[in-house]
Parts: structure tokens; C-alpha cells; sequence
């Protein structure tokens, strides 16, 4: 390992551990208005009449006619209302805002407020919904030829659930106009994306917005659009009524009206002939709920991920982003890849046990290797390591010999092994770092020899704040203490991007390492020095084309191996997870610490996601585990056992080596968990989560 | 009104007696190291000590704490055990969005005022109220354990 | 206008129960989920004749503002009663719920009121009017609705010293802490000189009420075991038909499977 990935003190460490860290409900302002939205209680309806309590002086209620600007939150398309017009389309869709300097009175004006509803039929089922927002398809070879030369189709369905981030500090945004100008400021992952939908909403110019990144207690993506249509809210609000206006999400709140991961449905037709896959045929729909938001991009990455880790000469691949009456998805962690990764990798199991193989043996002889082409047609260009990894899961686990041990058990507890392989493109998909973000870096060196780190991303836990400067401080060869990165301000920063992608360390962490080193030449003691960089695509890339979906969709890719046993009880359904495993290849580590640390949180969020954490909806379209009660994350007494390890193998393109690692651990977690459950089980599955209900009902079926 | 103890010295609240002592505390004496995640008790990010024991102050009314004594990480940050603790945690970078972090810190202490060589399983079940969506909790476990090897003779 | 009353002993606290409708506050960590603005709160939590743990010649008395904690602490509480406390939510709860709210809630849910329930424990529920003890199976009238009477707190529960080391338990929920029953069973199986003197059965979590079906336990009451062995079906098949789980967010069909699963490994232990 290289020096750089020797662990320092983390350069949050202080302030948050003594508790002085400032988030934004710590924040408050002279003469300061709190605001509460009205939500929708109906899943699609038209908004008949609203009526309004008398409001005593100093309250005020915001809606669409408030609006100064353009009443859309811009999110990829601006198909989303900053507040509702006629129609309202999911349980939760925001209606208005009373603000005013109360709590409990704007509380109390909000449960007066009437809304009468003409209900209209709702669709909440994906499969029965009648728009389709997004549809995409791409293909290679000649899978037509494949499934008609096919000695057998294997055809399967898999379907997995909603996610909710559970971040432990909710959505939280602060407005305040001054001076012409509105600062917004708030629990964040993309400043510039705040900017450009504020500017938007209140119609002002650029120059006329200011937004700040405070203190951000996790987003895990679901702080990447969200805040966007909260920060407009509140920004009208704050403009109404001049003054600065608070909106703090509670729990439930949060829960029940923020954007998710996206539901899927994946159909997988697999052309077998002569015992060995010679194509498949991937339809993929994901529930988008009511507005676009990032809809688009996610299909697309799970789109591009849906034949996995395999090399598959025929291959096509159809997907959809459909419209239902729920609450819009959007981003987490994985970002698509979870839901295709899920099934493919279940397929694969299974077909595996048809042909009397083991599930790791028949995917050893389809895993890519260097030089092979992408599913779209792009190229692994650098080393894939996963025959090391695959051997050291082994090791660390005795995965094959318990393979076979576990088989056709008896008895109370069932014991089951599962291990799943799998990768996560790194960055942006396609073109889109180079042709809509054009990231820009800077930094500036201050008459005192201390430099300045001035970049957009936000520090959300994951250590940009860390590793940023160890790239700077280690380039430049001054103190780590000479450097800081402070909360981005957009008045300060430029837009070197959004955090999102796993791109922050990889492409903008290159970006600052290329200023540090013009820095280093040009170093001037005593004088201030500012140093931009620009974003240049690395010249290897086969350009991406979208429409067609051909060429590298990524620059590169970080690798994982996960295993995961379990033991089952068969009198209570309830599955203990014996341990859990993962090799990780995230190319060099800038801080170990600080990447061990991400292995561990996105594995363990993985797991939840195939097991304890469920999230439906009842027929009227409302949510029904909207309290931390009711929608299960994982606690510290839940996996005790959780060894994460991290392989060598540097990324020449990225800084010191490194390369995308924040979404790659959760990916995969879930079809390893749920292969150990068939393992276990002694059937095939295919749904995740997998809970224990499920559990019951499959040992009811086995047992009779 | 109720009169307390808060981090050392004594207060007197003039909130009603229904109202929570986590809302209190942020509200009115400004403490916003303790943090809501809930309000429900579900999550642990406003775990205060009460009167020597972990508790979470969105679940206690300002009536029931009348004479009692509240830390808050501002008053427990100024101790020698929370300076092991810090640098326990700092070496193995186990905060990372922080906002679990006041409250672990305090069931730490908890933890080890209890049992001042606890196994990993004490520090697992002590923390089990504290949830934390960023870290998988294994830093959080060996940041306690290493407090309690370093920080001999201190519980 | 008063909202509240701090009560520093027991005449205190129930001289404000008699005069208004207060509602009584010993941990909160139910009252607080859904804190009630306007509710007149009764605080318990100092008043001393609630929080003893003691042991007299017949039982081991508890009182009602203990602590989960308190209960964990004690060296008098029996192991069975531990054993449920200590898979109750986490420390912080621990540390403010009490076993009088965990009773007087009234919910089928509730850890320690299925202990109390399956071994046959008393309740001394007082009011400025007098006292009386009832055994806490005439306590439950039907979902979330108790015997207590408006002037009346729940001040002790009365615990046998003898009869409960053979116990069987188990608490099924979501995941290993923080987590709510979906199927809780608690059962006692006293043998003396090869006969059973007592079994007693609990399953919470399922119904309306705790299940206490004290006729079908009695079933084996004064038989060895190879007697009960011999009347196993029948008694299995007497829950089979008292088992009937309320529909809720998790399946009937799981906690009735559960709740037959547990009450035939019960059995299996002790050689049924």
C-alpha cells in the first residue's frame, strides 16, 4: 500500500466528536420563521379547494402562487412542482408551507388547513401503471440468433424493494434573503444542483443565489435531489416573507415523503446450448413513482449493470422507468446497480443448480477479465482481480466446503453460505462528466503558506474533508495541517460537480492533485496563489454514445467479492447472519481507515437491504413503515461479524491510484445474503428483501 | 418550571412540565450537541446521562427530571475519560457524518462506567440503542475497546 | 392551570389521582411517542413506595416505577423475568421504562407483562380509597383496556419466590435490538418428585391480549411425563384452536406457526 493510505485523524474528527459541529437545525438566525409543509393525503387527486384558518400577523401560507419564478424544480427534466398545482399525484406531494415564528402555532394553522380532494384512481402497481417516463434498450451480438439456436430458455422474474436511506439527520434547509440576494443553506450533497433549481424557482440570475453546505449527517444519495425541491420551497417561503425560514423533516415525515431507491422487476431469458450460456435477454422496469426526478440515469446504470460481472457476447437489454402514484425514487447508494446485480447474480444460481454446478463454479467461467468487452461493447481496459478475491473469500471463509456441507440439512437451525461478485462503474455514466459537469478545482494558496481546498463536493461522512487534503498536502509535500477544506459555499467554490457517483476522490481528487502539483512549480512563499483545474476525460476512453449505449459507459470499475452465512431458525423464521465477508478493490486507499470505514457502513446497509428492511405501501398509496419502529436498519447487536478487506490493485488514472469507492459495498450485498438463505433453505429465491415472513413461507412450502 | 442539574450546574426551565427534555435542551439552553433523529426513542442521536444513566432525552418529559442532574456531551467533552475516548475514536476514525457520534460517546461512557473491560459483546449490547447508518459500527466497537485498554484505572 | 403533578410519595400521588383525571407518568417511554400536549401528567418516577424490590415470606414484591434496569439489577428478580427485560429495546429504554407502564399500557406486546402473566402474578393496585390484589390474568379486559380503575395505581407486583427456575422463552421481532415482539412465549414447567405440579403458558404479541389459557395448561397439571406425553396431542390441539392471531402488519399464518412451533418445543425440552 502505498504511504498515503496510512490513517490520519480525520479532519471533522473535532468537532463532531465534542459535538460542536454545527448542522443545520443547530443553526439559527435573528428573527428566523419556521416553516412546515402540508402534504398530500391523497395518491392522485385534484385539488378542489383549499381552506385556510384565519393566520394571526407574522404567519403566512406559500404555495404555487408564491412562486416568483418558474414553479419547477429543476432535476434532470422539471417535471417536478416546487408546490402542487391542480393535480396532486402521490401521498406526500408538498400543497403549500406555513411559516411563521411559532412552532406549535404553525403546527397548529397546518391541522387546521382543509384540503378537499376530488379523488381520482390511483396506479400504484408498477406493472399496471400506463406511462412510461423512460425507456431504453441496447444490445450486442445476435441474441435473436442465440434464443433460437437454444437447446433451452431459461426464463425468470425477480423483484426487489424499496430502500430507504435513514440517514440519522433528516432533510433540513434554511433560507434567508439579504441584500436582493437568497442564501440557502442545508443538509446537502449537491450545492450547485440547490443553485441552479433556487435560481430557477425565485427566477433570479445567477449571481442572485448563494448556497452553503453545512454539516451534513449522511445523504447516501438521498440528499443528492431531494434538497433541490426542498431548498425552492423554502427559498419562496423565505422571499414571501422576507425573512429567514427554517423546514426541519421529522422522522416520519422523512420517511414517508423523500425519495428512495427504485423498486424493480427484472425478467431474465438465458439461451443455454450444448451446457453453456450463449445469451440472455434482460427486461427490466424500475418504479419511478410520480415525477421523473433521476429516473433516468438510474435505469441507465442498471441498465448498463444488468449482465453483471459476465461476459456475454448476445446480449440485449430493455428497461423502462414507469409512473406509478408513490413517492418519486431517486438516489442511493448503488444507484440501480443493487436491483440488476440482485438478478443477475440470482440467475446465474440458479441456472447453475439446473446444470448440477455450483453457483460459484458456473460463474467462474463467465467472469470477465482485461481486454474483454463491456456490455456495452466498451472494454475492461485495466486488471479485473476477481480470481484473487474469489480465493481469498474462500480462504477467509471455507465457502466451498460449506457449500456442499450446508446441502439438504435437517434439524432446527439451517446453516447457509452465499457469495456473490460484482462491480460498480466508476463515476459518471458515459459522457456526462465531460460533456454537463465540467468539473472545475481550485485552490488557493494563502499569504501564510495555508491552502485553501475550494470545490463543491460535500463531506457526508464519507472523509472528503480527509482525503482531500492528505492529496493536496501530500502533493504540495506540506503539513497536513497546512490545509483545510471548508463547508462549500457557492460564493467561494466553483462547480467542480455533484457528490454523487463515487466520482468525488477519483475525478475531482485528480483534479486537486493536478493543481497541487502546478501548485509545487510555481510555489510562492508569502503570496496568495489561486491555481484552477479543469475536468479532461482520460484518453483511453472509447467515447460513450447514449443513445446506443455503446462504448465505455465508465472509465473504469472497482471489484468486490462478498460472502455472507447465516444460520436459520426453523421454529421462529429468523435468520441470524453468522458472517459476512467482503474483498474490495477500490483501487488505492487515500486513508484505510477512512475506506474501511465505507466497506463496513455500505456492507452493512446491503445486508439490511436484502433482509430486515421492508418498505410498502397499503392500497390507499401511504406508506406504512414510516417510523425507525416499523422500517428495520441494522443495530450494532444485528452483524456482529463483519470483516471487510481491501486487495491491491492501483487505478494508473486516478489520484495515488485511487478510484470509485463509496457505492461499490452496498451492491452486492444482497444476492449473497439471499443465495446463503437458499443455501439454508434448500430452494430457489428470488425476491429481495427476503424477510423473515418470506422465510416462513418458504419453510411451510419445504416442510409440508 | 424544574430545576436540574445540567452538565454541573443548576438551571431552571421554564417549560411546561409535558414538554421534552431533548426539545429543551436545544431550545432554550442552546445545548445542540444533543441531537433528534426520532423523537421516538427509536435511535439514540439525543442520548443524555440522567441522573448516571443512558437514557433518550426525546422520552423524557421535564417533569419526571425535577432535582435530577443531565450531561450533555458539552459538559462531558471537558473530562479526562472523554479525552481517551476522543482519541480512541480518532485512531480509528470511527465518526464519520457525526451525528450518531454524541450519543455513542455518551453510551461509551455508560458502557464502561458499568464495566470498565467489557467484552465485545458488552460494547455491542450498550451501543444497541445508538444507531448509525454510516459506519457498520465495527470503528464505534473498537474505539471502545481500545478507551478501555488505554483508559486504565479512569472507570 | 396546573398540567402536571410530581408526586413525592404514594398518599401524594394518590391524592392528585382522586381529585382529576390525571394520567400516570412513571418512565414515559410509551406516553412520549405520542406526547399528548394537553394530558395532565401524573409523575411517578420518585415516588418512593413504587421502587422497591423486596422479598417477603410468600413473594417478591416489585414495584411499579422500577426500571427494566432496576429489574436487571436487582438479585431478587427471578431469571425468567431477566431474561424477557434484557431483550426489551436497548439500554436508554431500559433505563426509563418501567414495569407498571409496561403492564398498565395494556399492550399484547409488552415484555414483561407476558412474564407476569405466565407465572400466575399478582397485582396491588391501591387508591385513596384502599387496596386490593388481583391476580394480573383478571387484569386484561380486552385490547388495550384494563381493570384499573380511574382513582387507582398500579403500586406492586407480586412475584412467586418458588416455581419458576424451569422456564422457557423466547422473543421474536424484527431484528436483535430496538425491536418490537411480532411473537413473544413464556412458559413454566414445575416438576416436584417426577410430577408437574405447575405449567403455565403465555404467547403475546398475537392477539387482542396476552394468551393465558390456565384450562388447557391444567391439562398436564398432576401428571408425569410420560403421562403428558400421552395427552400431548390433545393439548396441542387445544391451542391449536385458542391460537388465532389478529390480522396486522406481519401475516397471521407466521405467528401462528411461530406460536405452535415454540409451544411444541416447550414440549420437546422437558421430554414431552
Amino acid at each position: 500500500m502505498e504511504n498515503i493510505s496510512k490513517s490520519v485523524t480525520k479532519k471533522d474528527h473535532e468537532s463532531k466528536v465534542s459535538g460542536r459541529a454545527l448542522y443545520v437545525d443547530d443553526q439559527v438566525m435573528d428573527d428566523m420563521l419556521f416553516g412546515r409543509l402540508l402534504h398530500s393525503a391523497k395518491a392522485r387527486a385534484r385539488i378542489v379547494n383549499i381552506i385556510l384558518p384565519e393566520v394571526l400577523e407574522g404567519y403566512f401560507i406559500v404555495d404555487k402562487n408564491d412562486v416568483t419564478g418558474v414553479n419547477r424544480v429543476q432535476i434532470v427534466l422539471d417535471d417536478t412542482p416546487v408546490y402542487a398545482e391542480d393535480i396532486v399525484e402521490y401521498v406526500g406531494e408538498p400543497i403549500l408551507m406555513v411559516v411563521g415564528p411559532e412552532f406549535k402555532e404553525v403546527e397548529r394553522i397546518l391541522n387546521e388547513i382543509v384540503v378537499v380532494y376530488e379523488e381520482q384512481v390511483p396506479v400504484l402497481d408498477m406493472l399496471k401503471s400506463d406511462t412510461v417516463f423512460f425507456n431504453y434498450k441496447y444490445a450486442k451480438g445476435d441474441i435473436e440468433n442465440a434464443l433460437k439456436e437454444a437447446d433451452r430458455v431459461f426464463i425468470e422474474t425477480f423483484q426487489t424493494g424499496y430502500q430507504e436511506q435513514a440517514y440519522l439527520e433528516t432533510q433540513g434547509i434554511i433560507a434567508y434573503p439579504h441584500d436582493g440576494r437568497m442564501t440557502v443553506r442545508g443538509s446537502m450533497q449537491c450545492p450547485y444542483y440547490v443553485k441552479g433549481a433556487v435560481s430557477k424557482a425565485l427566477g433570479y440570475e445567477d449571481q442572485g443565489v448563494q448556497i452553503i453546505s453545512d454539516a451534513t449527517g449522511g445523504g447516501f444519495g438521498g440528499k443528492e435531489a431531494f434538497p433541490s425541491i426542498l431548498a425552492c420551497q423554502t427559498a419562496v417561503a423565505a422571499k414571501k416573507a422576507n425573512k429567514p425560514v427554517k423546514v426541519i423533516f421529522d422522522r416520519r415525515e422523512d420517511m414517508e415523503f423523500t425519495s428512495k431507491r427504485h423498486p424493480s422487476i427484472s425478467t431474465y431469458k438465458v439461451a443455454i446450448k450444448d451446457n453453456e450460456i450463449t445469451g440472455i435477454d434482460i427486461d427490466v422496469i424500475f418504479n419511478s413513482g410520480a415525477y421523473t426526478t433521476l429516473s433516468s440515469v438510474v435505469l441507465q446504470r442498471g441498465l448498463i449493470c444488468a449482465s453483471g460481472v459476465y461476459r456475454i457476447d448476445n446480449l440485449r437489454v430493455t428497461g423502462r422507468a414507469v409512473k406509478t402514484n408513490t413517492v418519486p425514487c431517486g438516489a442511493y447508494r448503488g444507484f440501480g446497480a443493487p436491483q440488476t446485480v440482485f438478478a443477475v447474480e440470482m440467475v446465474m444460481d440458479h441456472i447453475a443448480k439446473e446444470m448440477g454446478l455450483d453457483s460459484l463454479e458456473l460463474k467462474e467461467n463467465y467472469m470477465v477479465k482485461q481486454g474483454d468487452a463491456t456490455s456495452t461493447s466498451g472494454k475492461y481496459h485495466f486488471h479485473v482481480p476477481l480470481p484473487e478475491m474469489i480465493q481469498q473469500i474462500d480462504e477467509l471463509t471455507d465457502y466451498r466446503a460449506k457449500r456442499k456441507l450446508y446441502k439438504n440439512q435437517t434439524g432446527r437451525y439451517r446453516k447457509g453460505i452465499g457469495l456473490s461478485m460484482f462491480f460498480h462503474g466508476c463515476g459518471f455514466t458515459g459522457s456526462g462528466e465531460r460533456d454537463h459537469i465540467k468539473a472545475v478545482a481550485k485552490i488557493r494558496k494563502n499569504a501564510d503558506d495555508t491552502v485553501d481546498i475550494l470545490v463543491s463536493n460535500t463531506d457526508m461522512g464519507q472523509g472528503l474533508k480527509t482525503t482531500f487534503s492528505k492529496i493536496v498536502a501530500d502533493t504540495l509535500g506540506i503539513s497536513y495541517d497546512q490545509v483545510s477544506y471548508n463547508n462549500p459555499d457557492t460564493d467561494q467554490v466553483p462547480d467542480s460537480g455533484p457528490t454523487v457517483a463515487s466520482r468525488s476522490v477519483m475525478t475531482v481528487g485528480e483534479l486537486l492533485k493536478r493543481a497541487s502539483e502546478r501548485l509545487k512549480k510555481e510555489w510562492k512563499t508569502g503570496a496568495e496563489q489561486v491555481i484552477e483545474e479543469h475536468f479532461v476525460e482520460p484518453d483511453f476512453i472509447i467515447p460513450f454514445n447514449i443513445d446506443e449505449f455503446r462504448g465505455d459507459a465508465y472509465p473504469t470499475y472497482s471489484w468486490s467479492v462478498n460472502a455472507i452465512e447465516v444460520e436459520v431458525d426453523t421454529l421462529t423464521a429468523t435468520t441470524k447472519v453468522l458472517g459476512a465477508w467482503g474483498i474490495y478493490d477500490v483501487g488505492v486507499p487515500i486513508d484505510t481507515n477512512i475506506i474501511l470505514g465505507q466497506m463496513q457502513g455500505g456492507f452493512l446497509q446491503g445486508i439490511g437491504y436484502a433482509s430486515m428492511e421492508q418498505m410498502d405501501y397499503n392500497d390507499q398509496g401511504k406508506i406504512r413503515n414510516n417510523s425507525l419502529s416499523d422500517y428495520s436498519i441494522p443495530t450494532a447487536v444485528d452483524v456482529p461479524k463483519l470483516v471487510t478487506k481491501i486487495i491491491n490493485n492501483p487505478y494508473t488514472h486516478g489520484p495515488y491510484g485511487a478510484k470509485g469507492a463509496g457505492e461499490l459495498p452496498l451492491v452486492g450485498a444482497a444476492p449473497a445474503y439471499v443465495e446463503a438463505m437458499e443455501n439454508a433453505l434448500g430452494v430457489n429465491l428470488n425476491k429481495a428483501p427476503f424477510t423473515t415472513e418470506d422465510t416462513m413461507k418458504a419453510l411451510l412450502g419445504v416442510l409440508k | 418550571m424544574t430545576k436540574f442539574m445540567l452538565n454541573g450546574q443548576e438551571v431552571t426551565s421554564i417549560a411546561k412540565a409535558n414538554e421534552r427534555l431533548l426539545d429543551v435542551l436545544r431550545n432554550e439552553f442552546r445545548i445542540t450537541g444533543v441531537k433528534c433523529g426520532c423523537k421516538e426513542g427509536e435511535c439514540g442521536a439525543c442520548s443524555v446521562i440522567l441522573d448516571g444513566r443512558l437514557v433518550n432525552s426525546c422520552m423524557a418529559a421535564m417533569g419526571s427530571i425535577e432535582g435530577s442532574a443531565v450531561i450533555t456531551i458539552e459538559g462531558y467533552r471537558e473530562t479526562e475519560r472523554f479525552a481517551v475516548l476522543d482519541k480512541a475514536y480518532a485512531s480509528v476514525s470511527a465518526v464519520q457524518c457525526g451525528f450518531c457520534i454524541p450519543g455513542m460517546i455518551l453510551a461509551s461512557e455508560c458502557i464502561l462506567v458499568k464495566n470498565p473491560d467489557p467484552t465485545e459483546a458488552d460494547i455491542r449490547d450498550g451501543i444497541s440503542g445508538n444507531l448509525c447508518r454510516c459506519t457498520g459500527y465495527n470503528a464505534i466497537v473498537k474505539a471502545i475497546g481500545i478507551a478501555a485498554k488505554e483508559g486504565e484505572g479512569l472507570w | 392551570m396546573v398540567n402536571s403533578y410530581q408526586a413525592t410519595s404514594l398518599k401524594e400521588a394518590l391524592d392528585f389521582r382522586a381529585k382529576e383525571a390525571v394520567t400516570p407518568y412513571a418512565g414515559g417511554t410509551d406516553l412520549m411517542i405520542k406526547a399528548d400536549e394537553n394530558a395532565t401528567y401524573l409523575f411517578l418516577n420518585k415516588v418512593p413506595e413504587m421502587k422497591n424490590i423486596i422479598e417477603d415470606a410468600e413473594y417478591i414484591r416489585i414495584g411499579a416505577a422500577c426500571t427494566f434496569t432496576d429489574i436487571l439489577e436487582s438479585k431478587l428478580t427471578p431469571a425468567i423475568l431477566k431474561e424477557a427485560v434484557s431483550h426489551i429495546a436497548a439500554p436508554a429504554i431500559r433505563n426509563l421504562g418501567t414495569v407498571g407502564g409496561n403492564i398498565c399500557n395494556g399492550s399484547p406486546k409488552a415484555d414483561s407483562a407476558l412474564i407476569f402473566l405466565a407465572t400466575d402474578s399478582k397485582l396491588r393496585l391501591v387508591s385513596s380509597r384502599g387496596e386490593r390484589v388481583i391476580p394480573i390474568t383478571e387484569f386484561y379486559l380486552g385490547r388495550k383496556k384494563t381493570a384499573l380503575q380511574a382513582d387507582e395505581l398500579l403500586v406492586e407486583i407480586l412475584m412467586n419466590r418458588t416455581g419458576l427456575s424451569n422456564y422457557y422463552y423466547k422473543k421474536v421481532g424484527a431484528r436483535n435490538a430496538l425491536a418490537i415482539a411480532r411473537v413473544s412465549f413464556a412458559a413454566i414447567l414445575h416438576l416436584e418428585d417426577g410430577k408437574i405440579v405447575n405449567c403455565m403458558t403465555a404467547f403475546g404479541a398475537v392477539s387482542d391480549v396476552i394468551i393465558r389459557r390456565a384450562d388447557i395448561d391444567g391439562m398436564l397439571i398432576g401428571k408425569t411425563i410420560a403421562e403428558a406425553k400421552a395427552v400431548k396431542e390433545d393439548y396441542l390441539a387445544a391451542y391449536d384452536q385458542a391460537i388465532v392471531p389478529i390480522r396486522g402488519r406481519i401475516s397471521a399464518e407466521y405467528r401462528k406457526a411461530v406460536c405452535m412451533n415454540l409451544l411444541g418445543d416447550f414440549l420437546e425440552s422437558n421430554g414431552i
